[in-house]
This record gives structure tokens, C-alpha cells and sequence, in this order.
């Protein structure tokens, strides 16, 4: 018994790509059992854009989960476009989690968008200015919604959905610079304080697919421009992976 | 150098010194993440001379000419070598067994 899951981030959709992404979803119902989208939906984040997201994404023959990136919230209209996706039957997860029925097996999503800081060693703190403690806090207090939120759930398997990476591993081919906006480690040691079989994320588009954290879960950055295929299948729970 | 030199060497207002290479790329690139009609994080830009080199990826044809036309507005009289391509979609692919 295996759960099969899908998933792709940064689409950034708008009018100019209205009807483009449909057709490659063609079939998705035989080859997973869940999409997943890692969020930056949009280009601009204005609720005309989240509807064509919904328009794209709707009624398919599988759940689909989603979370916001910060393109999502370029124009001020992020709950709107929360609302526009959940009328569309699309979940969105903010800092919260969801379980997924899969034939007999169960699995958990645990999402929302992530922040950046940076990584261990190298990395912003809470201190100092009001803004700097303010832009650390808030991926603090992120990653501890996700571990009370990973903490509570009893499933067969457990997936992080989140916009933003937990590792550097998938952010080779990115400039160093851009790091600390591009993730940070928090988010990988709430998940590694509770584990996971698989972490999800986008945001790092000359990044690359694969990574790890610390504590051994697998890291998959699926943003568009890094995937290049309509969106990855990732199968967990499978008898032997080598065989 | 000197403070009390620097009237020889001091920008014509022609030649502003903001005008360095360095700072027309930043402003062009701050441009392209900026302006409502690119909002593109990953375009590289760079400048020799009087060449403007763009490099990176969009999702359509559409928005690859925008780039140029953002760039080409903020530092006019150079010249607008667009290399930026378009990203390829192909069908999901494989499963990966984790
Ligand atoms: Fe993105
Ligand atoms: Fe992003």
C-alpha cells in the first residue's frame, strides 16, 4: 500500500496564462492520489490571478492542497484569494494541518507558507531593531505552529507543505546573498523535533529538486522552473524502494 | 585622494556617478522585481559598456518581452541583449519512490 503525491509550487499564474496549465494535468487521477502546490499561485497576487488558479485547479479527480507564497501576498489580497481557492473546493493550509484519505491509508499535510532567517551558523537572530526581531518571530513562530500542529497527528504518513526552504540542499545554484530569504532552519528542526517522511517546498527557482534534513527527511523543492514537468510524483510507502 | 581634489574628478552631469555600471544593473533589476508588469525575482542582469545582458527564466513569451521593456525604460541608451528564455514544460515524468 503506497499513497502517491503530487506536487508542484510557483506556478504564477495570471490572465496571460488563463487554460495553459489545465491541460497538463490531463490523467492525474491515474498517477496520484493528492496534489500538492507550494505556493507564489500568482504573479502579483491580486484576486482576479487567484481565480484563475482556481479555475485551473478545480475539480480534479484528486484532493488539492495548497499554501500561499509571497508573491501571494504582493497585493495585499492574500485572504481574499484564500477564500477564491477554498469556494473552488481547494484547501489552503496556513500554519495548520489536514488529513487525506488515500483507499485505506491516511495521510497528514501539515502547510503553510514558511519565512526566511537563514541557516544554522548563518543566520538572522530576535535582535537588535524592532523590524529585525519582528522578521525573525515570525519564522519562529511558524515553525512552532507547525511542530504543535505535526504533534498532533496520527496518520500513516506525514507530508510538510510549505512555500519557503528548510535546508540550503535545495537552494544550490541560488546566490549565497539571497539565502536568508530564500529559507531557514527553523522550519527543518520543527519537523525533524516530530518527523516526516517528506517536506515539500518551492520558492527557489534556480535551485535544485533534492535535499535532506538534518534529522534524515527527504526535501523536495518543486518549483516550476526547477522541476520543468507539469508537477512530481512522489510515492510513499511502497514495498522497497530498490526493487 | 584628497577632499580638496576631488572638484577634478567630480561627475559631469552628463556622466552622474549613480550612472556606474553597477548601479544601472541594480536599479534594473530592482526594476524588473518591481515594476506590476515583470514582478521577476531571478533575472541576472549584467553591463558592459553599453550593452544590457538579461539572463534568466520566464513562464511565457509574453512576459519574456516585458523584461526587456522594463529594462530597456530604466536604462535607456543601452542596448538590450534579451537572453532571458522561456521554461519548458513536460509531462509529469516519472514517480519517485521515497
Ligand atoms: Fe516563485
Ligand atoms: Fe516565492
Amino acid at each position: 500500500m503506497k499513497i502517491r503525491v503530487a506536487a508542484v509550487g510557483d506556478v504564477h499564474l495570471g490572465e496571460d496564462l488563463r487554460g495553459r496549465y489545465r491541460g497538463r494535468l490531463d490523467g492525474i487521477g491515474e498517477r496520484a492520489d493528492v496534489l500538492l502546490l507550494a505556493g507564489d499561485l500568482t504573479r502579483h497576487g491580486t484576486p482576479e490571478e487567484g481565480r484563475v488558479v482556481a479555475d485551473e485547479f478545480r475539480d480534479l479527480p484528486i484532493p488539492v492542497v495548497t499554501v500561499l507564497g509571497n508573491h501571494d501576498y504582493q497585493s495585499d489580497a492574500a485572504d481574499e484569494i484564500v477564500e477564491v481557492l477554498r469556494d473552488a473546493g481547494i484547501q489552503v493550509l496556513q500554519d495548520e494541518s489536514t488529513v487525506i484519505e488515500c483507499g485505506d491509508l491516511r495521510l497528514g499535510v501539515v502547510g503553510g507558507k514558511g519565512f526566511g532567517g537563514g541557516f544554522a551558523g548563518k543566520c538572522a537572530s530576535e535582535f537588535g531593531e524592532p523590524q529585525m526581531k519582528a522578521f525573525v518571530r515570525h519564522t519562529r513562530e511558524i515553525s512552532e505552529l507547525w511542530h504543535k500542529a505535526l504533534k498532533g497527528l496520527d496518520t500513516d504518513h506525514r507530508v510538510v507543505l510549505s512555500h519557503y526552504s528548510p535546508v540550503k540542499d535545495t537552494l544550490a545554484g541560488e546566490p549565497l546573498e539571497i539565502y536568508p530569504f530564500l529559507g531557514s532552519y527553523l522550519l527543518a528542526e520543527a519537523v525533524d523535533a516530530e518527523g516526516a517522511d517528506l517536506f515539500i517546498h518551492g520558492h527557489a527557482h534556480s535551485g535544485v529538486e533534492k535535499g535532506l534534513t538534518p534529522g534524515g527527511v527527504r526535501v523536495r523543492n518543486v518549483a516550476l522552473p526547477v522541476l520543468r514537468r507539469a508537477y512530481a510524483v512522489y510515492s510513499l510507502g511502497a514495498e522497497d524502494p530498490e526493487v | 585622494m584628497s577632499h580638496e581634489a576631488s572638484h577634478d574628478v567630480a561627475p559631469h552631469h552628463d556622466a552622474p556617478h549613480y550612472d556606474a555600471p553597477h548601479y544601472v544593473a541594480a536599479r534594473v533589476q530592482r526594476a524588473l522585481a518591481a515594476d506590476e508588469r515583470t514582478y521577476e525575482l531571478g533575472i541576472r542582469v549584467d553591463i558592459r559598456g553599453d550593452q544590457l545582458f538579461l539572463r534568466g527564466e520566464v513562464e511565457c513569451e509574453e512576459r519574456r518581452h516585458l523584461v526587456a521593456a522594463v529594462a530597456g525604460e530604466t536604462a535607456p541608451g543601452l542596448k538590450v541583449h534579451n537572453e532571458v528564455t522561456v521554461v519548458e514544460v513536460r509531462g509529469p515524468g516519472e514517480e519517485e519512490t521515497l
